[in-house]
Parts: C-alpha cells; structure tokens; sequence
C-alpha cells in the first residue's frame, strides 16, 4: 500500500486509534529511549520511577491537551508556565483564607478561563497576534505572581480533598489518572464534535471556514479559554503536590509544552494534529529529562541535549509530511 | 482579418516568429507571430485562455516555446529556466501584473531599487537612492514623494508606482497586464500620463486591457488573440468596437445552450440602490425563485464587490437587500447562512477548501448540527449525508474522506458548491465556479446549475466567461462603471451583444 492512502485516508471509524507514520516513528523513538535507559541507567525500571515519570508526564501532558487545540487552529500559546503559577498562587490565597476548596479550585479554573478568554478575544476581535497577546500574559502573570507573594510560597491549612489529588488512587498518581481521562475527552472533542472539526478548519483554511457559515472568532476565543482552564488545573493539581503556592513555579513548562505538540506531529502551521501524538511527545520530553536525570548527567548539559531532540524530532517529522505532500498532492 | 502594420526593422524592439507552446491536454500558442516597435503603444485582446498569458510569458522569458524564437533588441533568448527571464530582463523586457508586489512598509524609494538599493561601501546611501528615486518619478510626470510608505498610497498610485519601478535601468519593453483593473474611473487618466511618457521615451508598450473606451485613449493598434492564434492586428482609429468582438469571438457555437425561455417565479431577493464606493454606485436588481441570474462585466468591473455585499461580508454605503421583503441589509454573513444564503467564492483555494479535511467534512462544514446527535458527530449519519452530495452533484472521489486538497480543480469546486446543497441554501452565490476546471467539469456545473434551479433555487452566476453565461442563464445583467448598464433575457441572448454591453 502506497503512502498516500496509509496516511491521509484512514476510515474515521478507527481514526482515534489509527496510527500515522509520525506516531509510528515517535513509538520507536519511545521504545529506544525505554529500553535504552532501562538497559543503562540504575533505578530507571524501577516502580517509583514510573511512578514519578507518570506525575511528570501529567503536569506537561495536561495543558498540552489544550494547546494541541490551539496550534491546530494555527496559534499559538506561550503564557502557559506563569498561567500555572499564578492560579496556584490564587488557590493558595483562597484557601488560606478558609474558602471551601471546591469553591476556591472552581474559582482558580475560573480565573485561568476567563485569562484565556481575555487572550484570545485580542486575537479574534483585535487582531492582536496570538504569540503576542499570549507573551504579554506570560510577562504580566509571572510578575503578578510574585508581586502578591513577594516571591514566598504561600501555605495553607492541610486540605483532604487536595491530598487526594497529589496522592494515588489504586496505586497510580491522581494527576496521571486526570492526565488519561483528559487525553480521553479531548481525543474526542477534537474528532467528533462541532467544535472539534471547526478547529481543524479554522486551521487549515479560515477564509474557507468563515464562508462555510463557521464562527471563526468565537473558535478562536474558545480555544484560549480552553487552555486557560486546562492550564489552571495543572496548576491545582501542582498545588496540591506542592502544598504550598508557588510564584516561581512552572518556569518553562510553556517551551515543555509546545515542543510535546510539535514532536507529537501537530503543523505549526495550523490545520493538522492529533491528541496522540501529543500524548507521544509528552512522554518522549519526560523520558529524556528523566533518563538524564538519573544517568547523573550534568543538569546544564540536560538542557542541550533537550534542545538537540527537540529540533531534530521536528525536523524529521518535516521532512516526513514533505515526503507525504509530494506523493499526495503532486510534485 | 489579418492588416499587415509594417515594422521598420531598425525600431524593431521584440518579435515573436512561429512560436508554438504546448500544455498538457492544451495547444497555448498556435504558430504565432508578434511585433512591436519603439515608441508603440499595442493593446492585446483575447478571452481567458486566448493565449495572451502565454504570448507574456514568452516576451519576458518566463516560457521557453516548444518551436519558434523570441528576439528581444535584435537578440534571441536562448536561455532556459531563470536564467532566460534573467536575459530578457536584460535585454530591457519588464512587466507589471495585476497583483501588485510592492512592499507596503516601505518607502517608495525603497521599493524602486528593491534588492539593489544604491549604497556606499556596503552602507545603503539614501540620499542618492531619494535622488535617483525622484527623478525617475519625475520621467513619468509624477510628483509622489519618495520617502512616502507605500501603505500611505491610493492604489493608483501604487500601480503608477509599479511602473516607476519597471523604469530603472533601460527599459526597452513594458508589459501592462490589466493595469485599470483595480482602478476607479477618476484614477486612470493617471496611468494614462506615464503610459504615454513610457511611449515618449521610446519604450514599446504591451497594454493588455478589454475596455474599448481605454484603449482608443491609448493604443494605436490592437492586437486580438484567439484559440492560441493571433485573429488579428487592427488599427484602433479605423476599427468599431464589433469587428474587435468577431475577432475575440471567433464563429461562436450556440446548440449547447442549456436554457429555453427564461423562467422565474416570485421575486426573493431584492436589491435597492446598493452602493459601496468605490467599485458600486447604486445597483439594483431582483432575483426570482428558480431563476439563473448572470452578471457579467470586465475584470474589475465590481463583479466581486456586488457578490460580497450582498452576502454580508463587506459593509455597504447606501441601499438595501431585501429578503423575502426582509431588510438583511445589516445582517451579518453569518445570519445570512442560516436564513438561507450560501456563496462560492471566486478563489478556490485561498477561500473555498479546506485542503487537508474529508471530502465529507468539507460538505458538512456549513451545517454539523445536522449531522450531530447529542453534541457528537455522527459518523454514519456525515458519510450518508456527504455520500448523497457526492452522487448526486457527481463529485469524483476515492472515498468520501479523502483530503479535498488532492482532488482535481472540477471535483474541488462540486464540493464548495455541493456544500450549499447540503446546507439547503435557497439563494446560491457562485462567483466564477467555473475558473479553472476543465470543460467535461465545466458543463457538469453548467448542469448542477440548471438542476438546482429547477429545484427552486435562485442562483445569481458571476463570470468573466462571457460565453458561458448565455448557455446557463435565464437573465444576464452587465455591470460597467458601478451600475447595471443592460439586460439580457434567454432565449436568445447573444455573446457578441453580451461583450460589446461590457467593453
């Protein structure tokens, strides 16, 4: 069977299961990086070392669910990291001022919703560049963050409801469970829903899609809405592990992020990607950082040889769809 | 006809001897032979796909023909790929096209010495640049600042900026393609200033244009393209405005015509006095139910514009649309949809598809609800549900979810239209649906077009094809200069009467 019809004509019965040739590459990358590291590295077979790769995994993969959204629609969200921390730092403000806890996380999700809202109504109605209004959100959060708390973690009384997030149920982490259930949802909205398909033709031609009677706007606020609330349940759940609220905390999860959607095989260019492969990226980024990790690498050198994966990943995958488009679309 | 001008081979500037081009599937240029001299004004005429565009693209270099020669300045262009076009620029051969590629955040000097600014020791000098920049404005009459933005500019003032550019270095041979296109009327006489200082100064100019009125102003002779083959060189002082069309048209063929007598129930929608400056100035029109209405008129003639307001997606100045006596005037594109309005844009790629979705998601973009139940796509009920459009408009597809983008030209453009079926628009808005498809698709939409009204639909049919209007629709109005000049009712519309309405 040729490329063509392996990779761009999939029953959609079976899409959500259907493998692309970038997942496929990305699933040997994952065993290599596996079994490389088991075979090598000391303690990295270990059960709470998957544990720990779990909890790494959900606090990347959780925002990155939302975000895959958006840069399907061709944007793009960098205020990912300090939108973290400062719902954490707001929950932790709430609940150390007795609110109920499912007011005050209802409250944090919010105020991550309404955020994102703001974001993207600068992109639909304005025409504010997405990377813009998302980067000045990322200066403006973090500062905000540690502006309000001088820069200290702020306690709270112990909570049961927010140990049982950081905790385990049935012997997996909380956050992993939240993590897969999500990945569920969203694998759904993105392939069965209204909203799902008009991000996908928002992305891959907007012009085609507003004169399709689609509301590109409103899809384009959604998205930022979307993943200002996703972005604020990492942030619960990252209060809940730390038990405390952290102005300085998430520092980088934004490049984390972007970089699991675009190894994960999602078109910067907007129009093309997968939940998936997202979930593959994630899991790549969190077995490299902690592969190295333990292998005792020097941290400093950890970030280059990030660096290096990241861009070849993306480069492969390039030069696969360039190879796709030729024998699909013609010369 | 064939008037022979004789050229005077010392002021010859360019000649094209025995060329022939071949496309796959199409003859482009049929042993043709061109001349032009110094100091020459020469209007080129033709219908899409007369070969013009090809008769261009051999004067600048950017074809190489399959037998023939170029001569540019007494010398043949040998070269192949960039490098002829590189020859032929050298040789003085310049052209300006419809779409302009200024750079709109920088200054008018800047954009006439793009990429060769003149500089000092690596350091751009823009005094000098300014200098040379007003002078070569001032050569074509115009007194435009160079320091000016571009984004700063009216867009005839672009376009004579455009030409200021082809002016650097030594021009021999200017080709204008449809330079009035995207002008007002009041703009023109502009563009005709630096044409005829271009004329002055001994340069030989190709003025692609269709409007009569503009080429008696400017040209001497006319040259009218057809079928690949030159059908004529006439003076333009002892030519009428019908013999041009005979040679454009050629014997036309009539026994494919798909209309009888005009049809036409009830009026749906209706227009009043419709204007959005500067392309329309007060239009009005009614469309009655189950009728095909065709507007023609040349390129840039507002045939987009009207389309566009009157679905909702450019504001209007003055008028109304009225929809089954409703004011949807200030409606939104979006209200228009759902009360039953659907319009196929005239760019197919740009505005039509969506590439890398399904055949099927592209049907059903313009309504999910019906094919959503509880808020989840049904599968089956999208694939039943393309699957009846696909039969029933004939759309060509390996499965109802292949990407649309790899579809051909014909089968992507019964998908934008087959999208309005699906969505049971009443009043359809087809702006040029026929532009490249090929014929077997082109008289496969000439028949959805007729089936759907049939149905009851009213569809207004936007072409610049002009003989393809008469053979699908019941009524042809002619837009000029803003308004609604002429109609024309089926049976018995003819397409010389249609062209010479539009010239």
């Amino acid at each position: 069977m040729s490329a063509t019809t392996t990779t761009t004509s999939r029953r959609r019965g079976f899409r959500l299961f259907a493998l692309d040739m970038n997942e496929i590459g990305l699933i040997a990358i994952l065993l290599v990086l596996y079994f490389g590291f088991g075979a090598t590295t000391n303690g990295f077979l270990s059960a709470n070392n998957h544990l720990s790769l779990l909890r790494d995994a959900a606090s990347i993969a959780i925002a990155s669910w939302a975000v895959t959204l958006i840069i399907i629609a061709g944007e793009i969200d960098v205020s990912v990291g300090p939108m973290v921390a400062f719902t954490s730092v707001c929950l932790a403000f709430m609940l150390k001022a007795d609110v109920n806890v499912a007011l005050a996380i209802l409250a944090a999700l919010a105020i991550g919703g309404a955020l994102g809202t703001f974001a993207g109504s600068l992109r639909a109605y304005f025409g504010v560049p997405s990377f813009v209004a998302t980067l000045g959100l990322w200066s403006a959060l973090r500062g905000m963050s540690f502006f309000t708390t001088n820069a200290l973690p702020v306690t709270f009384p112990d909570n049961a409801f927010l140990d049982i997030l950081a905790d385990k149920i049935f012997g997996i982490p909380t956050s992993a469970i939240v993590m897969l259930v999500l990945f569920a949802v969203f694998s759904f909205i993105s392939q069965k829903t209204a909203y799902g398909r008009s991000i996908f033709a928002v992305g891959g031609n907007a012009n085609a899609a507003e004169l399709c009677g689609i509301n590109v706007a409103r899809i384009r606020v959604l998205i930022f809405t979307t993943s200002g609330v996703m972005a604020a349940l990492a942030g619960v759940l990252l209060t809940a592990r730390l038990g405390s609220g952290n102005a300085g905390t998430a520092s980088g999860l934004e490049f984390d992020v972007i970089a699991a959607v675009v190894i994960g095989g999602t078109a910067l260019s907007g129009g093309r990607g997968s939940m998936l492969g997202t979930l593959l990226g994630v899991f790549v980024i969190t077995l490299i950082g902690n592969g190295l990790v333990l292998r005792g690498i020097n941290p400093f050198f950890q970030e280059v040889v990030r660096g290096v994966i990241i861009v070849a990943a993306v480069l492969a995958n390039i030069l696969v769809t360039r190879y796709r488009e030729r024998r699909t679309f013609g010369a | 006809m064939q008037t022979a001008r004789q050229q005077d081979p010392q002021t010859l500037v360019a000649a094209v001897r025995g060329a022939t081009k071949h496309y796959p599937g199409v003859l482009a240029l049929d042993d043709v032979d061109f001349e032009i001299s110094r100091g020459e004004v020469r209007a080129l005429l033709g219908k899409n796909g007369a070969g013009k565009s090809t008769l261009i693209r051999l004067l600048t270099g950017a074809t190489v023909p399959d037998r023939g020669e170029v001569t540019i300045d007494g010398a043949a262009l040998t070269g192949s790929g960039t490098q002829r076009t590189v020859e032929a620029a050298r040789l003085g051969v310049r052209a300006v096209y419809q779409e302009l590629s200024l750079i709109v955040g920088m200054s008018i000097a800047e954009n006439l010495f793009l990429g060769r600014w003149p500089s000092s020791m690596g350091v751009l000098s823009h005094g000098e640049m300014e200098h040379q920049a007003r002078e070569t404005l001032a050569r074509l009459g115009l007194t435009l600042d160079p320091r000016r933005r571009v984004a700063t500019l009216s867009p005839a003032e672009r376009q004579l900026v455009e030409i200021a550019r082809v002016m650097i270095g030594e021009p021999k041979l200017v080709i204008l393609d449809e330079p009035t296109s995207s002008l007002a009327a009041a703009e023109v006489e502009l563009l005709f200033k630096a044409v005829r200082s271009l004329a002055g100064a001994g340069i030989a100019v190709i003025y692609v244009s269709h409007r009569m009125s503009e080429i008696r102003q400017i040209a001497e002779a006319a040259t009218v393209m057809r079928d690949g083959r030159v059908a004529g060189t006439v003076e333009v002082a002892g030519a009428d405005t019908a013999e041009i069309i005979r040679l454009m048209l050629g014997r036309s063929e009539q026994n494919d015509r798909l209309v009888g007598e005009a049809r036409g129930g009830d009026t749906v929608l209706s227009v009043r006095d419709l204007a959005v400056p500067p392309k329309l100035a007060g239009v009005s029109f009614d469309l009655r139910r189950g009728e095909v209405l065709g507007f023609a008129g040349l390129l840039g003639s507002g045939r987009t514009e009207l389309l566009r307001a009157i679905g909702g997606l450019d504001a209007v100045r003055a008028g109304t649309v009225l929809l089954d006596e409703k004011d949807i005037t200030r409606g939104s594109y979006g209200e228009r949809v759902r009360s039953g309005i659907g319009m196929t844009p005239e760019s197919r790629k740009e505005d039509g598809i969506m590439p890398l979705l399904g055949v099927d998601e592209n049907t059903v973009a313009t309504d999910f609800s019906k094919v959503t139940v509880n808020g989840v796509i049904s599968a089956s009920r999208m694939a039943q549900a393309a699957g009846d459009i696909v039969r029933r408009i004939g759309i060509k597809t390996a499965r109802i979810d292949t990407p649309v983008g790899t579809l051909s030209g014909g089968n992507q453009q019964k998908v934008v239209i087959g999208r309005w079926v699906y969505a049971g628009s009443r009043i359809l808005l087809f702006d040029e649906p026929t532009r490249g498809v090929d014929v077997e698709a082109k008289s496969q939409i000439y028949a959805i077009i007729r089936e759907l009204a049939a149905e009851g639909k009213s569809i207004i049919f936007v072409s610049s094809e002009i003989e393809e209007l008469p053979k699908v629709c019941d009524r042809v109005l002619v837009l000029r200069d803003g308004r609604f000049v002429q109609e024309f009712v089926a049976p018995g519309i003819e397409t010389d009467a249609l062209m010479a309405a539009c010239l």
